[in-house]
């Protein structure tokens, strides 16, 4: 064990010599990292655009329709023409128009019923349904004025109380019941917040640590051309110290990136809390040492740099392309049965419930099991290959 | 009486059909520098890498200090060092740190391995360069640490695998010098080399190998003996004889 870990620490020690790759590993977490923070790190909330074609232009109920719907933050406005509307969606420029009929204020004023039109491409996308729901929401919400309004009227009939005075009194009330309603909702968010950073963290994280195979693989073979490999086997130190002594180098490795970048996203981003941040490096540790065990398999079977390099990039890829990396696979596809064989599956499962849904180590102990059984199985076959192939002990 | 310290008995080893070593037998004393002589792909190599145990023998056994190399390697790999006719070093590390590496590979501890390092620095003439890195050095300062590296440890037996390939005058002498010290220290060596000169002045005994097998085994005052006046014939003479001029790859 102990010369193992002296094995582990001269690998390091070599890796941290290496000015060029050390520079090249150690920033590209952080570069990730910027990137990352730049293109999601601000945009916490839903943000869209409604695309109106008001039809009804001087009429007093789609102006405050189209009022209503600027104050709100998430939503900007877009209005179009019915031409310039019609012609985006036949082309599939935009996926949803809300459409205000031209007697939508007049059939109001007169209590007839009216109704907004949404024409849309397939479902209109996730921003046009989210906008859908929101301008249905603001309809709802002078549907409800209208009901009340017309209630107090009908049960103020014949008082000489006029209907402006009426209105203005309605209008007060649905104000402070907005303000105070009966039934309110709180919002709370149980160990990290759900955003797009959140979502793809978890992908970045698993794609670094299996970058580690890469490196991992070269180990023997480059001893090998080193010729250090041979000389090595004629000290005291046995086949299975080295590689052991391997399988922890590539533990670090792959660990002191994820390290940087956990620990750019819990200090910049503060996405997690301690304990997260901490159940993270727990995982990262456990998904490093699966990594170096494949790593390693690929090591004991290459028989020079390239065919390392190119066997575990292939796998790496593999594993990012199946395993559901940066986006969901439903569940009973062909895809989610190809998944369960891929490694990074079980790690982005586990920092996904970590990260974004708030989970403990608790939740994620079949994962961890299945990754600390690929390390294990991993190391043995290694050892066990090297041994049958050719040149091997 | 000499003590026996390596007895090579009827070694064999082939790859892929092809016989690298075929039935090699001979016995190296306590303290004495024995010269492996062939020209290229004659199984030098294949010979050492077994009885260094690195590979296994197809059959036949090598006894080094009374271990075998098939049933007792690790008491094999305490008693020997290697010096492998590539360099293998990591360069990107100071010599200091590829000794003190190998060092303890070979069982020291941080502190003696350290201290072993410097001496062996000093003896190969490169103490002053003991921090620098190994890729800086000249061709002829890497075979000295290449050297340097399988004195490490407490071996008792030194295989050289033409430790002074590619080295200038300087170097060579100072590796020459270097072999004599260790054997006078008692070392046994088994040496390689196609430089005749080299193996006249340095082995006590010497071993011709062509095609796998032992073609001839004596001291080199004998072998030159065998093919007329000694005083008068080179080694490479008794060589070339032996082993034919056509050209080998």
């Amino acid at each position: 064990m102990f010369k193992a870990i002296l094995v582990a620490i001269h690998e390091v020690r070599i890796y941290l010599q290496d000015k060029g790759d050390l520079a090249f590993s150690l920033l590209l977490p952080v570069v990730t990292f910027a990137l990352m923070y730049g293109a999601f790190g601000g945009e916490m909330e839903f943000h869209g655009t409604a695309h109106i074609v008001n039809q009804d232009p001087g009429g007093s109920y789609s102006v405050r329709l189209l009022e209503q719907l600027e104050e709100m933050d998430s939503v900007d406005l877009e209005l179009l023409s019915r031409e310039e509307a019609d012609g985006k969606l036949e082309r599939s420029d935009l996926l949803m128009v809300i459409y205000i009929p031209e007697d939508f204020s007049a059939k109001l004023v007169s209590g007839e019923q009216t109704q907004l039109l949404f024409r849309q491409r397939g479902n209109g996308g996730q921003e046009g349904q989210i906008v859908a729901s929101l301008v249905r929401g603001l309809a709802e919400r002078m549907n409800q004025e209208f009901t009340v309004l017309s209630q107090a009227s009908s049960s103020l009939a014949g008082r000489e109380i006029s209907r402006e005075r009426i209105e203005i009194a309605t209008q007060k009330f649905l104000e402070r019941e907005q303000e105070h309603p009966l039934v309110g909702v709180t919002e709370e968010t149980m160990g990290s917040s759900p955003d797009l950073v959140n979502q793809f963290l978890p992908g970045v994280v698993t794609m670094f640590v299996l970058f580690a195979i890469t490196l991992g693989a070269q180990a023997i073979v480059q001893e090998r051309r080193l010729g250090t490999l041979e000389r090595l086997l004629t000290t005291r130190l046995s086949v299975g110290q080295l590689f052991f002594g391997k399988f922890l180098a590539g533990i670090s490795r792959g660990f002191l990136q994820t390290l940087i970048l956990l620990g750019l996203s819990y200090i910049v981003l503060q996405l997690f809390t301690p304990l997260a941040f901490i159940e993270c490096l727990v995982i990262a540790l456990v998904f490093a040492a699966a990594a170096s065990a494949l790593g390693l398999i690929i090591a004991s079977i290459a028989r020079t740099e390239d065919q390392a390099t190119w066997i575990a990039v292939f796998l790496t890829m593999s594993m990012v392309m199946t395993g559901g990396t940066f986006f969901e696979i439903s569940e009973g596809s062909v895809l989610y049965t190809i998944s369960r064989v891929s490694l990074n599956t079980y790690a982005n499962d586990a920092f996904k419930t970590i990260i974004a849904q708030g989970g403990s180590l608790t939740d994620v102990g079949m994962e961890l099991g299945v990754l600390a059984g690929v390390a294990v199985v991993g190391l043995t076959i290694s050892r066990v290959l090297f041994k049958v192939m050719p040149g091997g002990r | 009486m000499p003590e026996e310290y390596l007895v090579a008995q009827e070694l064999h080893k082939s790859f892929n059909e092809q016989k690298a070593v075929d039935g090699v037998s001979f016995t190296i004393y306590r303290g004495e520098i024995f010269g492996l002589l062939g020209p290229n792909g004659a199984g030098k190599t294949t010979a050492i890498r077994m009885m260094s145990t690195v590979l296994e023998p197809d059959r036949g056994d090598v006894i080094i200090g009374g271990h075998s190399v098939r049933r007792e390697a690790d008491a094999v790999r305490s008693q020997i060092g290697v010096c492998p006719q590539e360099l293998a070093l990591y360069e990107d590390l100071s010599a200091l740190d590829n000794l003190v590496f190998f060092g303890r590979m070979a069982g020291m501890s941080g502190k003696e391995a350290r201290a072993q390092a410097m001496a062996r620095l000093e003896l190969m003439g490169l103490s002053e360069r003991a921090k620098g890195k190994v890729d800086k050095f000249s061709g002829g300062m890497k075979r000295r640490v290449n050297l340097a590296v399988g004195l490490m440890g407490h071996p008792e037996m030194l295989f050289l695998d033409e430790p002074t390939v590619g080295v200038d005058p300087q170097s060579r002498n100072n590796i020459y010098e270097t072999i004599e010290g260790l054997r006078d220290g008692g070392m046994t060596i088994l040496y390689t080399t196609h430089y005749m000169e080299e193996a006249d002045r340095l082995c006590d005994r010497v071993a011709i190998m062509d095609g796998g097998k032992i073609i001839a085994l004596d001291t080199p005052y004998e072998l030159r003996s065998q093919i007329g006046e000694p005083e008068r014939v080179t080694l490479e003479d008794v060589f070339l004889k032996l082993t034919g001029r056509s050209l080998r790859d």
